[in-house]
């Protein structure tokens, strides 16, 4: 993920434009593009990453986790309600 | 590199399909390119640190600063004094983590979870994240009105600095400008380290702690509330959340991850003095007034450390409670509205205004409003609210922490930058050290709650 910033900026411009030709703002954009990488555009990020595989073993450990943590949960919840009374 | 200064970003947003967010998040990255080519090594520094010091300093939060100094007022010095810094350095490791797959992949921790691994568990996370939240949210409130009441001003007072600081801080539309303000206002966390030095502690005393001894007393449960409670005021949900949606927010990429790791570690060398700072000033109350947890949770610490040291150190004592409680309003505000807007899946920047990121922004205010209106409830158990704070932050942290590590490790999204064998060997252990520390508060405190063993 980690790209050379510069040449980012280059592959946004038409081949065959010279520096000059470019008018300010579009100078502009362009070292504006230049500072980020590609994969750091809003563009570029809005895009969802791939769903990693699961196997069922981490599955089931992450499943297991998981209502072990509610069950300890309800169970703080539970001890600081009956504090209050 | 030249750093343009860009006044009206919504010319930009056609050509190339530049975002304000793209525009504001440019302007910063030119300046830290203009230091690294420059080769302005402090500059850079000072570019690049934020994250990791506001994490860290963010969770040295009212109920942490309370716990600490609980500590101290309770047990002394020993075993607490080299176990706060162990504990720090267990959230540097988790906090280097987020910060590196913040920094590699420009994303936050609950869209990566929610997309990598499925809805389910990135909506159970964002859950997880709002309760505890809510709750620690309530806490820091408390932490204000109790750092307040030492000047006699009430619970409106406390409410209305909250809110105000929220709005302010939000109203600039820049992620720098934001961390910058928060910046500024968590370094007066030191104002503990102070409250210490006014306490003139025993040095010889604060040295021969070192060796983890002596071993707090009491029952078992309290032992484990102890931990919990420390755990909690170390290692939260919130910030795995925070640093790793901030990194990815200020633009961090993996050219500048060593400096990430400075200002990770920065930020644990900093909590952990000032935490130190907070137990020491609390131990001044340990042969004077000697109380229980419990009674030093309430308005009159400072009151109790005036009678005890001064009223300098009383004064700076309900200050840096003011402060503790405020940064951390604005740092778990902000880890409240970065989930809200990733798991939703809508613009989640301070880069971004508030008319294009209408979530992010009434997410950020909303759970600040429905915590403070906690606190206007007469009668509301704020003090217990407060205690409980860190327990439940421990209990739940597992999970997050889990698939912390997972995303660390994922060589799809980190490629070069997953986590090496150690790494992973010690975050392993950090979980399931907090595990068992949570789990068995909560399994012990329940059985004793429904009798069926004794306290």
């Amino acid at each position: 993920m980690n790209r050379d910033t510069r040449a980012i900026g280059d592959a946004h411009r038409s081949p065959g434009i010279r520096e000059q030709d470019l008018q300010p703002r579009e100078r502009m954009e362009d070292e504006l593009i230049m500072h980020l990488e590609r994969d750091q555009f809003v563009t570029e990020t809005s895009r969802p990453v791939p769903r990693a595989p699961l196997s069922r073993r981490a599955r089931t450990g992450l499943w297991a986790l998981r209502v072990f943590v509610v069950l300890v949960s309800l169970m703080v919840i539970y001890t600081f309600i009956a504090g209050l009374r | 590199m030249a750093t343009p200064e860009v006044s009206a970003p919504s010319p930009l947003l056609g050509r190339t399909g530049l975002t304000e967010e793209d525009t504001a998040r440019s302007v910063d990255r030119g300046r830290v390119n203009h230091a690294r080519t420059h080769n302005k090594r402090w500059r850079l520094l000072w570019l690049l640190v934020g994250p990791g010091i506001l994490a860290m300093l963010g969770e040295n939060d009212g109920p942490s600063m309370i716990a600490y100094a609980s500590d101290g007022a309770q047990y002394g010095l020993g075993f607490f004094v080299p176990f706060i810094p162990l504990l720090f350095w267990m959230a540097y490791v988790c906090q280097e983590m987020c910060m590196r797959v913040g920094s590699v992949t420009h994303r936050g921790y609950g869209e990566l979870v929610l997309q990598r691994y499925g809805r389910v568990w990135g909506w159970f996370g964002a859950g997880d994240l709002t309760l505890t939240n809510l709750v620690t949210l309530v806490a820091e409130f408390v932490s204000i009105r109790v750092g307040l009441a030492f000047f006699h001003l009430g619970a409106g007072v406390a409410v209305a600095l909250g809110l105000v600081l929220v709005m302010f801080t939000l109203s600039g539309g820049r992620y720098w400008r934001w961390e910058r303000i928060v910046l500024g206002m968590a370094l007066f966390n030191g104002l503990f380290l102070l409250a210490a030095i006014l306490v003139k502690p025993h040095v010889g005393t604060v040295v021969s702690s070192l060796d983890f001894t002596p071993f707090p007393g009491g029952g078992f449960n309290t032992l484990l509330l102890l931990l919990a409670s420390t755990i909690g005021a170390t290692v939260t949900p919130w910030m795995i959340f925070f640093q790793q949606s901030a990194s990815a927010d200020k633009g961090m990429t993996p050219r500048d991850i060593k400096h990430g790791r400075y200002d990770t570690a920065a930020g644990a060398v900093l909590a952990a003095v000032f935490g130190i700072g907070a137990l020491i000033a609390g131990a001044a109350l340990l042969t004077h007034n000697g109380a229980g947890i419990q009674g030093f949770a309430g308005a009159g610490f400072p009151e109790a450390l005036k009678r005890v040291a001064g009223s300098a150190a009383g004064t700076v004592f309900a200050l840096g409670l003011i402060e503790a409680g405020a940064v951390a309003i604005l740092t778990i505000s902000a880890s409240t509205a970065y989930a809200a807007g990733e798991c939703v899946g809508v613009s989640h920047s301070f880069n971004t205004s508030p008319r294009n990121a209408r979530v992010f922004y009434a997410a950020n205010i909303c759970i600040a409003l429905l915590a403070a209106v906690v606190i206007l409830i007469p009668g509301a158990p704020l003090l217990s609210i407060a205690l409980n704070a860190n327990v439940l932050a421990t209990v739940l942290l597992p999970v997050s922490l889990v698939f912390m590590v997972m995303l660390a490790n994922d060589r799809a999204l980190m490629g070069t930058w997953a986590n090496r064998r150690s790494t992973n060997a010690i975050g392993i252990t950090v979980i399931a050290f907090v595990g068992l520390c949570g789990a068995a508060y909560g399994i012990d405190s329940f059985l004793q709650t429904i009798h069926l063993i004794g306290s």
